[in-house]
């Protein structure tokens, strides 16, 4: 910055924008009123009870982080998560007559099929994402209904195929935690090296951000839309599998706020609504947070509306937190 | 062929609901001759416009937003709201009731347009925590539990059959949406909307309020949805929490079938009210048919997917490359989201 003393000189904006700085303290104090609280229930800062929130964590996050890479695609969210993690719940105990190796790949595939048809026709057709997650979950319903006769699946009586599934793992240290919470870790590391290492990665950002430009740069667009849809439908999946295993039954009531409560996470973890930005960490810490101040209610004696009330107002404060820090900071 | 095929495509939206309105309703007619042994009467003509006042109430809610280029996820749990809250004060005086209804409903819808237009938040997330948020409040002011109305002469009267197929209920619902779609056609507020849905910047420099209009819809919007809430709780009798999202789901598929695009800019109240009559016909023909219960959701799920589809930008172009290349696939680059789109009319 060359200095021009004849010219007098304006006085110096700020750095930071005044209303971002009441936003950054009025978030601070939220977080801050939290830790207080936190400190005050008994029994929430132990390792027992860190154990049992990511344990809580463990099917939530996996909906989370599938709802991060349908928003970093931009195709903001889907709403038929939680149908889809029903029915491959059902088609992993309905696969397990023919081995538990069939029943996981056999299920993590079809639920990598059923999203990879929906990105089809939003990727090639540019039809709406939210529109046809609400049909095909419309669909889903139908035939699991038709298919089932309305009836709840259970494995075959003595199958202990699944039970590798539920296991706990005692590790050093942390202690004991169920096979799900490394996992959803361990999908969260090779979801990280796919989108950052790999040209589909990068290409999948481009996407989200701006269709037109990503298309004009020779990416072709409606199959990153696909390939983002199929690892979706594999997270999904798997989660499926996990559900299946873990309640020992199939029906349509497994888990049904698994999709809000995994777009809620994926919005608190930051990842924008909008697309092109946010990392598939990010869901994961956004639902470790929610959970972990669900957790904090529950040991207090809140009811599961309050929890419920909590969540919606930590998505809104986040929502605004987010628009305030991103058209405020560049000044 | 293919120029008639695109005009049809264009200008088609707004005769398409009452056309597919027609059509299913002279089905629905016919369902005792297509279908042997089911009947048709009176009965099942005042269930499909019972729906009107239930669910086509929320369906114009979020439909307004959709015209304005907007999406109002929140209508659903509003829409629970209202009718908990009307239960819950509306004993002595069911208008009382209605009001403190309408009033939260205003003052929710405010909160979100404010947010919506001040901040220039995406209204998908604003309204996706005003879905949780105001979801929870329904459960803490219920205790989680079924609310029963205590003044069940209220439903009663509500319901009464008039002329056989209409009732108190019904006929408030038909007025607002007259109401509503009067003021879209005699005064300018209609096409500001669409303006605002198609293209914002130009519909600013043309001198459309944009903020003002965008806060009023949401306003409208959540008025609407919880007012349908407290007509419903007065009929049923009682108010539940409840975390299902099949209201949203009705409503979004009517609007669809009413004409309103996602994308905005299109569609009036009385296309809405085609598409709720249409969906409801579709729900209420299942029961008659005997049908199975997986049929509830399986033809509505592929009626959206039609829609979907004839909506989507890129679906002619994939139809002229593959005729182009005769057999030749053409692949997902053909999917230019460029050249493509169309231009919203």
């Amino acid at each position: 910055m060359s200095a021009q003393p004849a010219v007098a000189v304006p006085r110096a904006e700020p750095r930071i924008d005044p209303v971002l700085l009441l936003a950054y303290i009025v978030m601070a104090a939220i977080l801050a009123a939290l830790a207080i609280f936190a400190a005050g229930t008994d029994g929430f800062f132990t390792m027992d009870n860190y154990r049992a929130i990511l344990t809580q964590s463990a099917y939530v996050g996996v909906f989370a982080v599938a709802t991060a890479i349908i928003m970093i695609s931009g195709n903001l969210f889907s709403l038929s998560l939680s149908v889809t993690g029903a029915v491959t719940a059902t088609s992993a105990l309905a696969l397990l007559p023919h081995g538990a190796f069939v029943a996981i790949v056999g299920t993590i595939l079809f639920g990598a099929a059923i999203f990879a048809a929906q990105g089809f026709l939003i990727g090639a057709f540019g039809a709406n994402p939210i529109i046809v997650s609400i049909a095909a979950g419309g669909l889903q319903e139908g035939i699991f209904l038709w298919r089932t006769h309305g009836a709840t699946i259970v494995p075959p009586p003595g199958n202990t195929d699944f039970a590798f599934l539920t296991k706990v793992i005692d590790v050093p240290v942390i202690g004991k935690l169920p096979l799900a919470v490394f996992v959803l870790f361990g999908l969260v590391i090779a979801l990280e090296v796919v989108l950052r290492r790999t040209r589909f990665g990068r290409a999948l950002y481009l996407v989200g951000e701006n269709r037109v430009a990503a298309h004009a740069a020779g990416i072709p667009t409606g199959w990153v839309i696909v390939g983002a849809f199929a690892i979706v439908g594999l997270c999904v999946g798997i989660a499926g599998v996990e559900l299946g295993a873990f309640n020992g039954s199939g029906s349509l009531l497994v888990g049904s706020t698994f999709t809000y409560d995994g777009i809620a996470a994926a919005v608190v973890g930051g990842v924008a609504i909008t697309g092109g930005r946010g990392a598939v960490w990010q869901a994961l810490a956004g639902a470790i947070f929610i959970q972990a101040v669900s957790d904090m209610l529950l040991l207090r004696g809140y009811t599961q509306g309050s929890q419920i009330l909590v969540k919606g107002i930590i998505v809104l404060l986040t929502v605004i937190f987010m628009r305030l820090y991103q058209t405020r900071s560049q000044r | 062929m293919s120029s008639l095929l695109v005009t049809l495509r264009h200008r088609s939206h707004l005769v398409r609901p009452f056309v597919l309105l027609g059509v299913l309703f002279v089905v629905f007619l016919l369902l005792p001759i297509l279908h042997p042994g089911s009947t048709v009467g009176t009965v099942n003509f005042k269930t499909v416009l019972e729906i009107l006042a239930s669910l086509g109430l929320v369906t114009l809610a979020l439909g307004l937003t959709m015209i304005a280029g907007e999406f109002d996820l929140s209508v659903s749990s509003t829409f629970l709201l209202g009718g908990m809250l009307a239960v819950q004060t509306g004993t002595h005086s069911p208008v009382g009731g209605a009001l403190v209804a309408v009033g939260v409903g205003l003052v929710v819808g405010i909160a979100q347009g404010l947010l919506i237009t001040k901040l220039k938040i995406n209204s998908m997330a604003v309204t996706l925590g005003g879905f949780i948020a105001l979801l929870g409040l329904v459960f803490v002011i219920s205790g989680s539990n079924s609310v029963r109305y205590g003044n069940a002469a209220v439903g009663d009267r509500l319901d009464q059959p008039i002329l056989g197929i209409f009732s108190v209920r019904i006929f408030i619902a038909i007025a607002i949406f007259v109401v509503i779609a009067a003021i879209f056609m005699a005064t300018t507020l209609g096409r500001d909307l669409r303006a605002a849905g198609s293209d914002r910047k130009a519909s600013r420099v043309a001198g459309v309020r944009v903020p003002l209009l965008i806060v009023g819809v949401f306003a409208l919007s959540a008025m609407l949805a919880s007012f349908a809430g407290a007509l419903q709780g007065y009929s049923l009798g009682f108010a539940a929490p409840d975390q299902s999202v099949a209201p949203l789901i009705f409503a979004t598929t009517a609007t669809l079938l009413g004409g309103v695009p996602l994308s905005g800019g299109r569609g009036n109240p009385l296309g809405i009210a085609a598409g709720v009559l249409s969906l409801a016909l579709v729900t209420e023909a299942i029961p008659i048919l005997h049908s199975a219960e997986y049929v509830n959701s399986l033809v509505p799920a592929l009626l959206l997917l039609i829609v979907v589809l004839v909506d989507a930008p890129y679906v002619l172009r994939w139809w002229k490359v593959l005729k182009a290349r005769r057999g030749s696939r053409p692949g997902l680059r053909g999917a230019d989201p460029g050249a493509a789109a169309p231009a919203a009319d």
